[in-house]
């Protein structure tokens, strides 16, 4: 899959110019990762057709969809893409089934069904989106676009509206849609650890270009240590504690305690990126029930 | 954590774990690490490399003698001495080079550590971590 696209956008700052040129392999989980205003958004809308590139090319599964210098630009219905975006955007008046029905190209029963059990709506199907939760909602948004069997599945930040337990679920469904689907797909994220748990491939986007390509690990890792055991989390306390601190780094879920030196904790804040690492030999392995 | 700069001078390997011997201004510094030249590209003797290990892992001896299994050992001098309710913090001074070692009060009494003493520091190998020095510095 080809991607090589222009436009001239509006910053708060000035105009700048959106200048992207990637290759991306199907089947990737793909993270395009920046600041609010730097062109991730309008990078996916132009991918599903909603908006227009000054000049480029897409190319999907052997399929021109845009090409500037030929005139070709598929209109978003043509294009083999589903969108799930931050608000649902359901409607109002249709069932959960019918939602999701809408979404397909032609009828397919056991399309339904399949996504009805994968994102555990199936006791759900004959409510209105009114009567659901936020998570659930999104649910309904995620079978709907994938109902259309797509190449490739745009997520603008599908799961910041959501509390972390919730997110943590959709997250899994998520990657099981994905691979179920092998479809190809596009996040946009500012959550840390939800671009490492999801994505095989990071972009980082900054005024409309791309700085950084790699593995979440080669990105957001700038020291290689041989610690077998390491996690990337965020720094959400320092507490002294006699002669030395403790900080509290939150690992997903989980918050992880690691006792650090007064030299260590001065380059060390609140809300710091860190990678929490330890030897191999240190660890215990104790079975959960 | 203690960081010490040193080169790589001897690696061996079995499947899937080393020991590596750095040269360090402390003297040579063991780490046995569950990686290979394989699966590691910055194990290569002779490569620049960072030795790691943390404070909370550095034992203290006074006046040793017998046999000890540790083969991380450093002659150093105590320099400075915190002492909290349960943690007592040492800064050692070993050449240039300072070590920073936590142990526990009892202990630091125990031995009745004060500034200015001649102490061992001692590592073992598995609590020693090796990272790449970033290119450029």
């Amino acid at each position: 899959m080809k991607i090589k696209l222009k436009k001239r956008l509006k910053g708060y700052k000035g105009d700048f110019i959106l200048d992207v040129d990637i290759s991306i392999r199907k089947g990737s989980f793909i993270t395009i990762f920046g600041r609010s205003g730097a062109g991730k958004t309008t990078l996916l809308k132009m991918l599903a057709g909603l908006l227009k590139p000054d000049e480029g090319f897409i190319e999907v599964s052997g399929k021109v969809w845009y090409d500037s210098t030929m005139g070709i630009d598929l209109p978003p219905q043509k294009r083999r893409v589903g969108v799930v975006f931050q608000d649902y955007a359901l409607f109002p008046n249709m069932t959960v089934e019918e939602n999701i029905l809408y979404g397909m190209e032609k009828k397919d029963e056991d399309l339904l069904e399949m996504l009805l059990s994968l994102t555990e709506l199936k006791e759900l199907r004959k409510r209105k989106p009114q009567s659901l939760s936020g998570g659930q909602k999104q649910r309904v948004a995620l079978a709907r676009a994938v109902a259309r069997k797509p190449d490739i599945l745009l997520l603008d930040e599908p799961l910041s509206a959501l509390d972390i337990d919730m997110r943590k679920k959709l997250q899994e469904e998520l990657q099981m849609i994905h691979r179920t689907f092998s479809l190809t797909t596009f996040l946009i994220s500012h959550d840390f650890s939800e671009v490492f748990r999801l994505s095989d491939k990071v972009f980082v986007m900054e005024n409309g270009k791309i700085i950084k390509e790699g593995r979440p690990d080669q990105i957001f890792v700038q020291e290689r240590i041989s610690g077998k055991v390491r996690f990337s989390g965020e720094i959400l306390q320092i507490n002294r504690e006699d002669v030395v601190y403790i900080v509290s780094v939150l690992v997903g879920n989980n918050i992880i305690k690691v006792v650090a030196d007064p030299d260590e904790v001065q380059d060390l804040s609140v809300g710091d990126k860190v990678v929490v690492a330890s030897k191999a030999f240190n660890p215990f392995i104790l079975k959960s029930e | 954590m203690n960081r010490l700069r040193g080169k790589i001078v001897n690696i061996e390997s079995s499947e899937s774990i080393s020991l590596v011997e750095v040269k360090t201004d402390i003297g040579n510094i063991c780490a046995v690490v569950v990686e290979t030249p394989e699966t590691a590209e910055y194990l290569k003797v002779n490569n620049d490399i960072y030795v790691l290990f943390k404070e909370t892992e550095v034992s203290i001896g006074k006046e040793l003698s017998g046999m000890i299994s540790l083969r991380n050992r450093f002659e150093c001098v105590v320099e400075e001495i915190q002492k909290g309710k349960v943690l007592t913090r040492l800064v050692l001074k070993c050449g240039d080079n300072l070590i920073k070692s936590v142990i526990t009060t009892r202990s630091a009494e125990r031995m009745e550590i004060k500034k200015g003493d001649s102490v061992t520091a001692l590592v073992k190998t598995n609590e020693v971590s090796l990272m790449e020095i970033p290119d450029g510095s």
